[in-house]
């Protein structure tokens, strides 16, 4: 795992991608901070600085993430890697956490800022919410490397890695407005959690290679939301609204921005993150299977 | 070394490897022969973990695969039909990456990559950048890679393609050099190759397993009969008609005529040597011998009778091996 890792970051940074990534990602940072926080005097970083370059993620995390293990297959590299006696999840760990680290850069740099606006006169509270803002932000970020590593590990195509991260995260950035055009009306959440179900069961007969299994998951499934559906169906509703909001990658964000802290928010990121560390290696081990 | 009974893979629908059986004894330097397709880098990929068989047992180095994998690639040693290379790495650094990989110890790592470099002939190229190094030397910066960690089983799929006739005399004499100490698998669908360096071979044909044995008992048990090549002074059709009185040439085959002097073939039914036979009745006819040799059956005639059958031939054809 430490080899891979070792190799990942140093590849990042023999072509271009790392340099510019980095340089890419401070550029837009020191915008806002340059003419928000110094500018006007404004000493909340998380408010006026990190909340509004988030838009500036949807593009750095997928061309971050796009070479990870595309580019492996593409080259069939990929074959020393799963023929060597490291774990899979050692493979998708030592990649991922080569990543943060990168990540970890302008992230570093964003500390030095909020030490700039220390020095400037900023309260000791003040200079702790940024910190923790930073904190969350780059807990954001991590977790948004985990969904671009997994999309990177469906594909040979770097192209498509990119272009489908850029879509995803984009779609969870509108989330938040694209949420009010559902009415929740429990039928709807029917429908969807029915589809969902499928979905699983499908993973699961697949899984266990038991067509069975698939088929006895699903109609349990289905007995069950009907259950639901008859009887409480105010909790479909909740429950479909609270899928929604899980989709909402960068909202969760915002606590950090009012200056509160939110250990439940740490905890989402952190979970995103190993759910898609967890998809990747298992999109890896399924593949020797196929 | 390594055990493999009743393996099937395919690939979606499509079988690429189908009920195949066969053992691999320590220390030993075995072939994998067939055309295009037959199935051997899927035999490769599977020995090595990195695909897993749909149907059937493995075993390499006694672990299970795919259950004890890690255990089992531990032991082997793998280059791909494509080597994988990182072109924007040094070869110095590409194989400290391997040996860190395969969990070479540090103390050990600088030695062990020297000792790699110094077997595949690599030390000048150790500072080159990999995306500038000619294909031979990719290859054998592969092979190198194969080599760190010690394995006791090293996998070559086709090892020598894409390398100019010096570099192929190299790599084999390599290869022969690693049997002494490791077990070998390589695949090829080079008849001459495998002929040279391998002391069994493995015969594939359409995913299924046509025939077992060194190269030498795979010619003899496919051709029980023998057959010899002469060329004697005379008209041809004296030389020919000597030839077919002698008891127990069953064919004659007339292979060329020039100045007087007619080539041919002549095979028998059973194994027994008829040079002498042949000789006395072409002097008795008159003719003076000029060349005979007993011939034997190349692998090559062995490999094409073989992987040319009809699939729905394949399942008496394995009957055949024994």
């Amino acid at each position: 795992m430490a080899a891979i890792f070792k190799r990942e970051l140093r590849s990042c940074f023999h072509g271009m991608i790392g340099a510019v990534l980095t340089a890419f990602m401070l550029a837009a940072t020191a915008i806002y901070f340059v003419a928000l926080n110094l500018g006007y005097g404004l000493p909340d970083f998380g408010y006026y600085t990190l909340n509004r370059t988030i838009f500036v993620l949807l593009l750095y995390i997928p061309v971050l993430t796009m070479r990870s293990f595309a580019e492996e297959r593409h080259s069939r590299t990929d074959q020393l890697l799963l023929t060597s006696p490291v774990s899979v999840g050692g493979i998708v760990l030592g990649k991922y956490f080569a990543l943060c680290v990168i990540f970890a850069l302008p992230c570093l740099v964003d500390a030095g800022m909020i030490l700039v606006l220390k020095v400037l006169g900023a309260t000791g509270t003040s200079t702790l919410a940024n910190f923790s803002a930073l904190l969350c932000y780059y807990l954001m970020g991590c977790a948004a490397i985990a969904i671009g590593v997994f999309l990177s590990g469906l594909t040979e195509n770097q192209i498509i890695a990119a272009v489908s991260g850029v879509a995803v995260l984009l779609l969870a950035y509108m989330m938040p407005s694209l949420r009010t055009m559902f009415t929740t009306g429990s039928a709807v959440a029917l429908a969807l959690f029915t589809a969902i179900a499928a979905v699983l069961s499908v993973v699961a007969g697949l899984r266990s290679k038991s067509f069975t299994l698939g088929c006895l998951s699903f109609a349990g499934c289905c007995v069950a939301l009907t259950a639901l559906f008859l009887l409480k169906s105010s909790w479909l509703t909740e429950a479909f609204s609270a899928v929604l909001s899980a989709l909402c990658l960068f909202t969760p964000f915002e606590e950090f921005v009012n200056s509160s802290f939110s250990i439940p928010t740490l905890v989402y990121y952190l979970t995103v993150a190993a759910v898609f560390l967890f998809f990747t290696a298992q999109g890896l081990e399924k593949r020797r299977w196929d | 070394m390594i055990e493999v009974s009743h393996l099937s893979k395919s690939y979606g629908s499509r079988p690429a490897v189908q009920d195949l059986s066969f053992t691999v004894p320590d220390g030993q330097i075995y072939g994998l022969l067939g055309p295009n397709g037959a199935g051997k880098s899927t035999i490769m990929n599977i020995l090595t973990g990195y695909l897993a068989p749909t149907q059937g047992e493995v075993k390499v180095a006694g672990f299970r695969l795919p259950e004890q994998a890690q255990q089992a690639k531990a032991c082997v040693g793998y280059l791909p039909e494509q080597p994988p290379l990182y072109p924007e790495m040094t070869v110095q650094e590409y194989l400290d990456f391997v040996a860190e990989l395969k969990g070479v110890k540090r103390a050990q790592r600088k030695q062990q990559v020297l000792a790699a470099a110094r077997r595949t002939g690599l030390e000048e190229v150790l500072p080159r950048v990999i995306r500038s190094l000619s294909k031979g030397y990719r290859q054998r910066v592969g092979i190198a890679q194969a080599l760190l960690g010690s394995p006791q089983l090293i996998i070559l799929d086709e090892p020598t393609v894409g390398l100019d006739p010096a570099q192929v005399i190299e790599i084999r004499n390599l290869i022969r050099e690693l049997g002494k100490a490791h077990t070998v698998i390589l695949s090829s669908h080079i008849l001459s190759e495998v002929q040279a360096v391998c002391q069994q071979v493995l015969i594939l044909s359409k995913g299924h397993l046509v025939a077992v044995g060194s190269p030498e008992e795979l010619g003899e048990t496919l051709n029980p009969g023998s057959r010899l090549r002469a060329t004697a002074q005379g008209e041809p059709d004296t030389v020919l008609a000597a030839v077919r009185n002698v008891p127990g040439i069953c064919r004659v085959k007339l292979e060329s005529t020039a100045d007087g002097q007619v080539t041919f073939t002549a095979e028998s039914e059973d194994a027994a040597d008829r040079r002498a036979a042949v000789s006395r009745a072409l002097t008795e006819a008159g003719c003076t011998v000029l060349a005979l040799a007993a011939e034997n059956r190349s692998l090559e005639e062995v490999f094409l009778a073989l992987t040319e059958k009809t699939p729905e031939q394949n399942t008496p054809a394995e009957g055949e091996e024994n």
